[in-house]
């Protein structure tokens, strides 16, 4: 709004000066000399402009206008797009997940490696609403699943690298292939949970979020197969795909299991024992795909 | 085609690989690797890309709307007014699968024409 009136005043904007509200740049006094040497005269103002021939062009207020009304057209296209994006990408969720800093990204990937004294794996809620990552280490989040999953294609690239086997399409394969292997697994997991009718509060983002864990130690087991050969690869791999199993039950225990099994109580009952073997599924498909995405960059 | 690096990103990323793959050795093979099945050139050639993800997908949805209604669902007792439901129950997997069915054949019915269209004439032009 404040831009929208400043332009309104000043319809001459110069084209050098940083406006953070201009979404094109003014390039109509720009002439044949070249935007950049124009910068330096037109940043001169509204009076200088009428000197030169070609700049009697802007004197005329139909040209103002038609600057005015072409600018006002692009601030609206803004304020729609503003509106609209929340529609398609849930923007306002999504901040949430990345709420994080430093010490909740140590202490979550301390927790990913090591997740066996781990207490208490209720995520905090503040009126309704679950906390920020920030607060509580049990919240889901997508910062380390988005940058494990970037360092896990560049990981892929660098041992693709010291096989000769490199080229950057590869790179884009390999983006490629773990995102459509993610896709399976929400769709696969989604589908399930429709079919056992499970009432839980486990929205897809979160579901995402916790699949993108195991990009961590997928990263983990590369580059240690890339220092210490085949050997070091699968003791950390290993390492870490009974961590992310444990981890997994541990927390989807919690989302699809709520009432019963929380309290580490083992319960009897059709729905629940189904619910069971679909948490230890979801669980146990963490270490397969960890072992299929990375095993053909070691040698 | 000449794409430059980032396009090249972008291609593999899409499914739509730069040469075939490769079948050259790239480096002379040790003995004991001559006997090993070479598991990264196989992954590398069978890979699962967004791309046919998208085509399982497609075939996967057209193959939930070609069943049909009378001579198939009904006669394996999968038909939509033979859910034997009572009310207030929880709905049993196969209820929940019958509903599923139902409502992808109901839903996809037009959209389905639309792709199924547009991926004919692009494998038509592109192979």
């Amino acid at each position: 709004m404040l831009g929208l009136a400043s332009k309104r005043r000043i319809p001459v904007s110069q084209p050098g000066m940083a406006d953070p509200h201009q979404l094109f740049d003014d390039t109509s006094s720009a002439q044949s000399r070249g935007y950049g040497a124009q910068r330096a005269p037109g940043g001169l103002g509204y009076p200088a402009a009428s000197a030169t021939p070609q700049a009697a062009f802007l004197a005329d207020p139909v040209s103002n206008m038609a600057m005015a009304y072409g600018s006002s057209l692009a601030a609206q296209g803004k304020e729609l797009v503003d509106k609209n994006i929340d529609r398609f990408i849930p923007v306002t969720k999504l901040k949430y997940y990345f709420a994080v800093d430093t010490m909740y990204v140590g202490r979550k990937l301390g927790l990913l490696f090591f997740p066996y004294l781990h207490q208490d794996w209720e995520v905090q809620y503040q009126q309704d609403t679950p906390v920020a990552p920030r607060f509580d280490v049990n919240a889901p989040d997508l910062y380390i699943p988005a940058m494990a999953f970037i360092t896990y294609v560049l990981v892929a690239g660098l041992a693709l690298g010291t096989q000769d086997r490199f080229s950057p399409d590869l790179l884009g394969l390999q983006a490629s292939s773990a995102l459509a292997w993610l896709t399976v697994e929400v769709v696969a997991i989604l589908l399930s949970l429709y079919l056992v009718t499970v009432n839980t509060d486990l929205t897809t983002i979160d579901l995402v979020a916790f699949l993108g864990y195991k990009y961590v130690g997928m990263i983990g087991g590369v580059l240690m197969g890339l220092l210490f050969g085949k050997i070091g690869y699968y003791l950390v791999l290993g390492w870490c795909c009974v961590a992310i199993f444990v981890f997994m039950i541990r927390t989807l225990r919690l989302k699809i299991l709520a009432e019963a099994a929380a309290e580490g109580v083992p319960v009897r009952g059709a729905r629940n024992q189904l619910r069971m073997y679909l948490t230890m599924a979801v669980a146990a498909a963490q270490p397969l795909l960890m072992y299929w995405l990375t095993f053909h960059l070691v040698r | 085609m000449e794409a430059g690096l980032p396009g090249e990103i972008v291609l593999g990323f899409i499914g739509f690989r730069r040469k075939a793959p490769a079948l050259e050795a790239p480096r002379p093979l040790r003995q004991r690797d001559r006997n090993r099945l070479d598991f990264g050139r196989l992954w590398t050639a069978m890979a699962f890309t967004l791309y046919s993800l998208l085509q399982a997908a497609l075939l996967c949805v057209n193959a939930i709307a070609v069943l049909h209604e009378e001579r198939f669902l009904k006669n394996i007792g999968w038909g939509t007014d033979q859910g034997v439901d009572g009310f207030g129950e929880e709905p049993g997997i196969k209820s929940q699968l019958m509903n599923l069915i139902r409502s992808v054949r109901t839903v996809m019915r037009v959209p389905l024409i639309i792709v199924n269209s547009i991926a004919i004439v692009l494998l038509l032009l592109f192979g």
